[in-house]
């Protein structure tokens, strides 16, 4: 008689099996499949690991915070001493139980998100839950989640960010949102506390920019997917373990910019990403970029760049005007689709084209992502112009059509080459 | 070389403009006392009333004055007088621009320091609406139309109305603010009265009182209250193209994320949202250059003098005037 205990997988267990191969396929692939690899990145692969393979949760007894979208404020939830945890999902898992409770054709994202919610299975269980309403379907998820029974508070965020009323009212949104969670938490907002909390959080911003700078050189020291995985850490990860990662990552690029380590190829072509947002594991499209031996040199993302580019700029450091430099920042620099026109966006992508010597650009819808399908066109016509080189390219979460999508990820990377060999 | 450029455009601009505003202050008001005198064609509040102590005086007084003369005087001698003033004042004013605003002028200051005094008090500023604020820009104008048109009147009978009272000769110094303030700062109170000789004195001194008043109360409540309404500031814009110093925007690196205007103490609007425009000295610009300093984007604004770029925004310079440069401790209360 055998004595081997059997025990039936939960739907919880199940779950979290699959999402811990999913996690673990993009790590190991990021991490074994490039040439000279990059000490201080290990704290984040293992972060990544102990998060979503282990299930180890980071923040027990602290408030959690979950935020929708990028555009509730960091600054606001550390001072007032909770933890902000950026709840947009990138697995395909989560996708997939989403599936059953939202539209066929909605967005993957918002599909995951909400499955996340539905599964209700977190290592870091978000206490409330803040939801600006950006895009149609981020907006109606939040509905859809409080019936599941979280504690959710809609966050009111205009459609148009030119105009005088929609500066005034994002202002009283936050207003809003900073006095709901002081009262949640129970604990005042000062002039003192957020001074520090805006510091602290510009220099960690910082810290992302010095790394970006990096990218610029003619010997890229660092692969675009690292630099997802940093950035996307920032969504969960504890700010002072990242700041101190950060800073000794900075020190390691230091030596290998000295070194001229490239991470890729003399002529591999140099990409700009943009559109709709690679989140931890769905970094199916930037994983076939870097593959097809190209680099992502700079991105236009919410999960990334644009989570880090616009600091708060404060001119009378009392709490009125840092709470108003705050608001500005989350709507006035925001490149997102979900505004009316958006000629700061393409505007943004030219600036990284030329500012990162960057040979294309690739753009990433998610189908159901309208906003970003919506606005495909527009910045197509406008790379036309400036005589920039764009791929256009639809995605979701499923990991089929992985030969397809290769296929053209490569030719347009040859004929990028090509074009290369030729100016020389 | 490449280092005292990242020296300055590292630089505390608060701190410094702080301390340049003082040593100008010093200069303009009190500069008579060791012989310091820069004319009297100064594109600056440099107060005619403050006597001997002067270090300088403001055109806008001499200006009136050229004014009040007979046609056939002004179209002798009276006129090459006009012009030899005029063009002396140009000269003073193209080599700062509007930096005499933001960096000399003794009223500028006096408002700069009030505002200091209220953010000591933790008061909020308050901002006019965008369409008032749009209105309120042709007042300049018409004070400036104003304080050119009476003193002509004095003297001539323009379409036949009859000649104004010689008690209008100096219509804008009498309502001026800098008038009684500036001599203050000598011990000099004997501006601070209502003259009753004449109707035209009684209410030209007692508007002056108010104004006063309002330039007090004012800029405590709005930064660089009296500098929206200000004629020497729409006298200057009119020659301001030709200037040497210059604040310029590249827009292809503006993200429009606000943090001039925001800086801006005179809601200048143009300087976050025009991204086609080179030159950002638009009519109300004091060229304090706060929006410089404010600025995020590597050398998307500058501060440019005769073709040289002499401050320009950067990355460094942002986090570290911001004092994100150094890993801060959150406060660990419970």
């Amino acid at each position: 008689m055998s004595s081997i205990e059997r025990t039936i997988e939960t739907p919880k267990d199940k779950q979290n099996r699959h999402k811990a191969m999913e996690a673990i396929k993009v790590i190991k692939s990021i991490k074994d499949d490039f040439k000279s690899p990059i000490e201080s990145m290990n704290y984040f692969y293992d972060l990544f690991e102990r998060v979503y393979c282990k299930n180890e949760p980071l923040h027990e007894g602290k408030t959690k915070v979950g935020t929708m979208c990028i555009q509730i404020p960091s600054e606001i939830i550390y001072a007032l001493d909770g933890v902000p945890i950026r709840l947009c999902n990138g697995f395909y898992t989560d996708d997939e139980i989403g599936s059953d409770l939202l539209p066929q054709k909605a967005c993957p994202l918002v599909k995951a998100t909400v499955g996340h919610f539905a599964s209700n299975n977190f290592t870091d269980k978000p206490d409330i839950v803040f939801s600006p309403t950006t895009c149609d379907q981020k907006t109606k998820a939040g509905a859809i989640i409080k019936n599941f029974g979280y504690k959710v508070i809609d966050v009111d965020f205009p459609r148009t960010k030119d105009s005088e009323g929609s500066r005034e009212y994002w202002r009283k949104s936050i207003k809003q949102f900073a006095v709901e969670l002081s009262k949640f938490k129970n604990k005042k907002l000062t002039k003192s506390n957020l001074e520090v909390s805006i510091k602290k959080i510009g220099y960690a911003q910082s810290l992302y920019h010095k790394l970006s700078e990096y990218r610029k050189e003619e010997n890229v020291p660092i692969l675009g997917l690292d630099m997802f995985l940093i950035t996307n850490a920032f969504f969960f990860d504890k700010i002072d373990s990242w700041i101190d990662a950060m800073e000794v990552l900075l020190k390691e690029m230091r030596t290998r910019v000295d070194e001229k380590i490239n991470v890729a190829g003399k002529m591999s072509p140099r990409i700009v990403f943009t559109g709709s947002p690679p989140i931890f594991p769905n970094y199916k499209i930037p994983l076939i970029i870097e593959q097809s031996d190209a680099l992502i040199v700079a991105d236009e993302t919410c999960s990334s760049n644009r989570m880090f580019n616009d600091m708060v700029a404060v001119d009378e450091w009392n709490l009125y005007d840092m709470i108003d430099s705050i608001s500005d920042k989350y709507l006035k620099a925001c490149t997102c689709p979900i505004f009316t026109t958006n000629e700061d966006r393409i505007r943004r992508i030219i600036d990284l084209v030329k500012n990162y010597k960057a040979d294309a650009v690739i753009y990433q819808a998610f189908a159901g992502c309208t906003v970003y399908e919506m606005e495909q066109r527009s910045v197509l016509e406008a790379m036309e112009k400036a005589g920039i080189a764009i791929l256009y390219i639809e995605s979701d979460y499923s990991p089929s059509q992985q030969g397809q999508l290769s296929t053209r990820i490569e030719a347009f990377m040859e004929s990028l080459k090509s074009r290369k060999r030729k100016k020389k | 070389m490449s280092n005292l450029k990242k020296k300055i455009n590292n630089m505390n601009l608060v701190r410094f403009r702080f301390w340049f505003q003082i040593v100008a202050f010093l200069l303009i008001v009190y500069g008579g006392y060791i012989g310091f005198d820069l004319g009297d064609k100064l594109p600056t509040f440099a107060c005619v009333y403050n006597g001997d102590f002067t270090g300088g005086k403001c055109y806008l007084g001499m200006l009136q004055h050229d004014l009040n003369h007979h046609w056939e005087t002004f179209l002798g001698f009276a006129g090459y007088a006009f012009l030899i003033s005029l063009g002396m004042f140009m000269v003073w004013f193209w080599l700062l621009n509007k930096a005499w605003c933001g960096f000399v002028c003794p009223l500028g200051t006096m408002q700069d320091w009030i505002t200091a005094f209220r953010k000591k008090l933790k008061i909020r500023f308050s901002q006019y609406d965008w369409s008032s604020r749009a209105k309120i820009k042709s007042i300049k104008w018409i004070l400036l139309i104003l304080l050119l048109i009476i003193p002509v009147m004095i003297s001539n009978s323009i379409f036949g109305l009859p000649t104004l009272p010689n008690g209008l000769s100096m219509p804008f110094c009498d309502i001026c603010p800098g008038r009684m303030l500036i001599p203050a700062f000598t011990g000099n109170f004997s501006q601070f009265y209502i003259d009753f000789s004449s109707k035209t004195e009684i209410v030209m001194t007692t508007l002056g009182m108010i104004i006063v008043g309002l330039f007090l109360v004012g800029s405590f409540i709005k930064k660089r209250f009296f500098c929206y309404f200000c004629p020497m500031a729409a006298l200057q814009y009119t020659f301001s193209k030709p200037a040497l110093l210059k604040l310029y925007k590249d827009g292809s690196k503006c993200t429009k994320c606000g943090d001039c205007y925001r800086a801006c103490d005179m809601d200048i609007l143009e300087i976050a949202d025009d991204v086609t425009s080179k030159n950002l000295v638009t009519e109300d610009c004091t060229l304090c250059l706060k929006c410089v300093a404010a600025c995020p984007e590597e050398g998307c604004l500058e501060a440019n003098f005769a073709g040289k770029t002499i401050f320009e925004s950067t990355k460094e310079g942002f986090i570290i005037r911001m004092a994100m440069d150094k890993k801060g401790e959150l406060s660990e209360q419970h």
